[in-house]
């Protein structure tokens, strides 16, 4: 604590906590990889109308199922339409739908579970029952049968998406907030005249969090198998907007003759999910300083 | 100091321990250089604050640190004439629990929740001796009485237990297989101080009775003057006073043992103020040049701060690590 | 002046096995600017008399006064005030602290909640007038509490106690997760802070050797009442209740030379759960008889020092 000792006295600015989760996290190898790859998704997302080489409505009859080359790296689907610009332009639907309803779904989950687990009784109680329910129902099947009444597009997909989420962040808040509610500072924190609210804001929430910001970042990939699995059965997103899933699904019958219609979507699944996983994980390991040897 | 016959036969001689622990960047020396020997039979106690690195010491005996992050850098453990640190594992587990038993600290973590209590100290009885499933619950039995807890809660969960008669349980597992050497890492600083008492007057009977030698981890100097023979004061992870328990108690030397003495609370003293060591201890990765106590010394010179001092012989094998000594000696007690 | 007087206070807990007297019938008054210490091994209710008194906990039955006013029951406004005038240091040095504020934000929040400090600097005089009282370094002000030992952290908390300008703070096991020097630095502190700021303090702890230093005058308890109290000297050259008698014999000496007779006492604490009528301390007593199992009356048996203990006169001789 020495050195340690010498940098706090001479600290003139409130080191947040976040630069020194950012610090521990930059020693996390796989955990940046994961970052870098989301970080170069989202831009290749936002600049896919600049980036991609052919409009991703574009058909070519002729270049039918045309095989990956110089000119159309990933090859053409069904319709000549150039698989590339493609799975670029459909970054912006996955990304965003992931992104989009997991965060709706935490910040409802955040709202209840920290009402429930603060204040506690009768309200934790029924809460918890309802929840209970949602939750019995099996994830694929709650989000088919919301899709389905809702029908398909964009909207109505978050919606069906960020619903299934929200138990399992009620219930990890409010685990959180049950294990620090009895803590001392909390106690200190009602007898120094910290209103409700207060308490709740600035000591209970900032505490608690850490496990959300994992779940959080391991629910987008998740969320985005959910949303490319809905587009692959015909609920969720179609064409001609392109999605990573309905272009998998497009291709699942020709699927021996000519497999680039669903290995390149595949792949950009796979790696979008396995890029969160690796980022969630590292985050977990920075957020918890108790980790640290 | 020694002859070479008798370092031999010397029951436990540890020489010129280091140990230290390395994190990302920094490098923590948690044991320096520490000597001393027991006899059998007698009680060694290891007096030092938190971070001293006594416990790091008792685990270096019994080969329980974990390597890495522990790094044990040098020394020699000579354990009944066998050499502790260069043993193989397997050779190593044949002794530990058997000849060489541990008591931790915290009961509450000491004992396996799910696992009824009688079958864990059969468990340990089984792992080194000879013998059938029914002898091993008898001797937990017979173990569970001596430290006066009545057979039948043999079959009883931790949980059930309160937190002394848990850690008479510690005590009960601990001896099961009739160690020669116990190390006791503050067995009783999480009891109440009724229990307290009750556990070390246990010990100490146990111990008369089989002669078991033992070393006594401790920061409370009651406790020190209760149960041990010998004393070695710890500090940063070196012992900077070591002798007899009337050597250190009649004629502390140390200023660092002075100040432990000085900053008791008494319970038979009528002073209001109480005289804190001032400072802080030091840092394990960043220790002071020279005397590692030096800066918070009020004897220090600035000789202090530029060597290490050696252990010198005040008489009577009483040791001490001060190169002040003598003028400590000579101008009185500091208040 | 009397400034808290505790009369009858119960503080009793459900449970599913049956009800706890952790807090029964308790009885006591601190003048101003004195110490009370409150001393028993763990289970006691020590901790629990100290919260239910500044209302963390509500009582059961019983009465609070505190300055000639009653505040058994109080509604959330006199709650607030009641808040200025009662703090409280915790045990727990690790815990008490809320890991993501830093010094600066943990003195200064209950200065900024209470509204005294409306300009940006005045709050930072404040804050540094206050890390200065209790010796933490100012430099330090934006260090987080894991960057900080269990005595700096406990400096910290004492200076939280204090930003609203207490009267009355009790100080619960306040170092006991501390080394030992630095539970001598700390315990100066508060006595210190004592004589500076006229405070008051109910001083809970297991220690006797603490308490005797930082006491004016010292309760025992056990199973959730009060066995003996007296002036603190006293209470360790003339102890008179015999579970007083056993904990002090059960302290460790640091007198080589003094041989120490130990009073044995059966058996372990019982539980506070339904209790028996009657003391409490019997089953343990090695002086126990059949007038033990009936109430037991308080008796002063020397001047200002009271034993609850039938047989308290014809043991000790007086």
């Amino acid at each position: 604590m020495g050195n340690q000792t010498k940098t706090v006295e001479e600290r003139t600015r409130k080191e947040s906590n976040f630069r020194q989760i950012l610090h521990r996290l930059q020693k996390n190898k796989i955990a940046m990889t994961g970052l870098f790859t989301i970080i170069i998704l989202i831009v290749v997302a936002i600049f896919a109308p600049i980036l991609m080489p052919y409009d991703y409505t574009e058909m070519d009859m002729s270049n039918m199922y045309a095989k990956p080359s110089l000119s159309h790296f990933f090859g053409c689907d069904d319709l000549g339409r150039d698989i590339f610009s493609r799975l670029l332009y459909g970054a912006r639907a996955s990304l965003s739908m992931g992104i989009i309803a997991t965060l709706l779904s935490t910040a409802i989950g955040v709202v209840i579970g920290s009402a429930v687990g603060y204040y506690g009784g009768w309200i934790d109680n029924v809460v918890m029952r309802v929840l209970d329910i949602v939750q019995a129902i099996p994830g694929m099947l709650l989000a088919i049968a919301i899709s389905a009444a809702l029908g398909s597009g964009f909207f109505n997909t978050i919606m069906a998406l960020s619903i299934g989420g929200i138990p399992m962040t009620v219930r990890l808040l409010r685990g959180s907030i049950l294990s620090i509610r009895n803590q001392e500072y909390i106690e200190a924190a009602e007898k120094i005249n910290c209103s409700k609210p207060r308490v709740i804001l600035k000591h209970i929430l900032p505490n608690s969090i850490a496990p959300l910001i994992v779940s959080v970042t391991m629910g987008i990939g998740n969320t985005i198998l959910t949303a490319a699995s809905l587009s692959y059965i015909g609920l969720g997103i179609q064409p001609p907007m392109p999605e990573w899933g309905a272009m998998l699904s497009a291709g699942k019958t020709v699927i021996t003759r000519y497999p680039h219609l669903c290995v390149f979507p595949g792949l950009c699944i796979m790696i979008v999910v396995l890029a969160f996983n690796m980022l969630g994980d590292g985050l977990r390991d920075a957020l918890d300083p108790k980790l640290k040897n | 100091m020694q002859t070479t016959k008798q370092k031999e036969t010397s029951f436990l001689s540890v020489k010129n321990l280091s140990v230290e622990y390395t994190s990302d960047d920094e490098v923590i020396h948690a044991v320096n250089h520490v000597s001393f020997d027991l006899q059998k039979g007698k009680t060694f106690g290891l007096v030092g604050e938190t971070g001293a690195g006594k416990t790091t010491i008792a685990k270096a005996i019994l080969r329980i640190l974990p390597q890495p992050p522990a790094r044990i850098k040098s020394g020699e453990i000579f354990f009944e004439g066998e050499e502790l640190l260069g043993l193989t594992e397997e050779k190593m587990r044949k002794i530990r629990g058997n000849r060489i038993s541990m008591i931790f600290q915290d009961p509450m973590t000491a004992l396996n929740p799910i696992m009824r209590v009688g079958t864990q100290i059969a468990e340990a009885v089984r792992l080194h001796e000879n013998c059938s499933r029914v002898q091993s619950v008898e001797k937990a039995i017979e173990m569970l009485e001596m430290v006066g807890i009545p057979g039948e809660r043999q079959r009883e969960f931790p949980h059930q237990f309160s937190g002394g008669m848990k850690q008479r349980v510690v005590i009960a597992m601990a001896l099961a297989c009739n160690p020669h050497l116990l190390l006791a890492d503050e067995p009783t600083t999480a009891l109440d101080v009724t229990i307290q008492a009750q556990v070390l007057d246990m010990i100490n009977e146990l111990k008369r009775k089989n002669n078991t030698s033992m070393i006594m981890i401790t920061h409370d100097l009651g406790v020190v003057a209760q149960a041990c023979d010998d004393v070695a004061v710890v500090y940063a992870g070196e012992i900077v006073e070591l002798g007899t328990k009337e050597q250190i108690f009649t004629a502390p030397s140390h200023p660092y043992t002075l100040g432990l003495f000085g900053s008791l609370p008494d319970i038979h003293s009528d002073s209001q103020r109480l005289y804190p060591i001032e400072g802080l201890p030091p840092d394990p990765s960043n220790l002071p040049q020279g005397c590692s106590f030096h800066p918070r010394c009020p004897y220090a010179t600035r000789a202090c701060g530029d060597r290490q001092a050696a252990l010198a012989d005040l008489g009577d094998r009483h040791l001490c690590r001060c190169i002040n000594l003598e003028q400590i000696q000579k101008g009185g007690k500091k208040p | 002046m009397t400034l808290l007087e505790v009369k009858n206070l119960k503080k009793y807990f459900e449970t599913p096995k049956g009800t706890l007297h952790a807090v029964d019938d308790v009885s006591f008054t601190i003048e101003k600017g004195k110490t009370l210490g409150v001393v028993g091994e763990s289970g006691c209710g020590k901790s629990t008399l100290g919260r239910t008194i500044i209302h963390l906990l509500e009582s059961s039955s019983g009465q609070i006064i505190f300055d000639g006013e009653d505040i058994t029951h109080v509604n959330k406004k006199k709650l607030h005030q009641i808040n200025e005038n009662m703090q409280i240091v915790f045990q727990d040095p690790y815990a008490s602290l809320n890991p993501r504020q830093t010094v600066e934000e943990t003195v200064a929040e209950p200065l900024l909640i209470s509204g005294r400090f409306r300009k940006k600097s005045d709050l930072e005089d404040e804050t540094g007038r206050l890390m200065d009282l209790v010796g933490i370094d100012r430099r330090l002000r934006l260090a987080y509490p894991h960057e900080l030992d269990g005595g700096r952290r406990q400096r910290v908390g004492i200076a939280r106690a204090l930003s609203l300008n207490p009267q009355f703070i009790v100080c619960d096991e306040p170092v006991s997760a501390l080394d030992v020097s630095i539970q001598a630095q700390v315990l100066n502190l508060l006595q210190d802070l004592q004589a500076k700021q006229d405070l008051t303090y109910m001083f809970v702890t297991h220690d006797l050797s603490v308490v005797r230093h930082i006491s004016h005058d010292i309760c025992v308890m056990y199973l959730g009442q009060i066995v003996e109290s007296s002036p603190s000297k006293e209470l360790f050259t003339a102890p008179l209740h015999p579970y007083t008698k056993a904990l002090l014999s059960a302290i460790p000496s640091t007198d080589i030379y003094a041989p120490h007779k130990r009073i044995p006492l059966k058996g372990e604490i019982t539980s506070p759960i339904n209790p028996k009528p009657g003391c409490r301390f019997a089953l343990r007593c090695p002086h126990a008889c059949e007038k033990c199992s009936t109430p037991q009356t308080v008796e002063e048996l020397l001047p200002n020092h009271f034993v609850a203990c039938c047989r308290g006169k014809e043991l000790n001789q007086l």
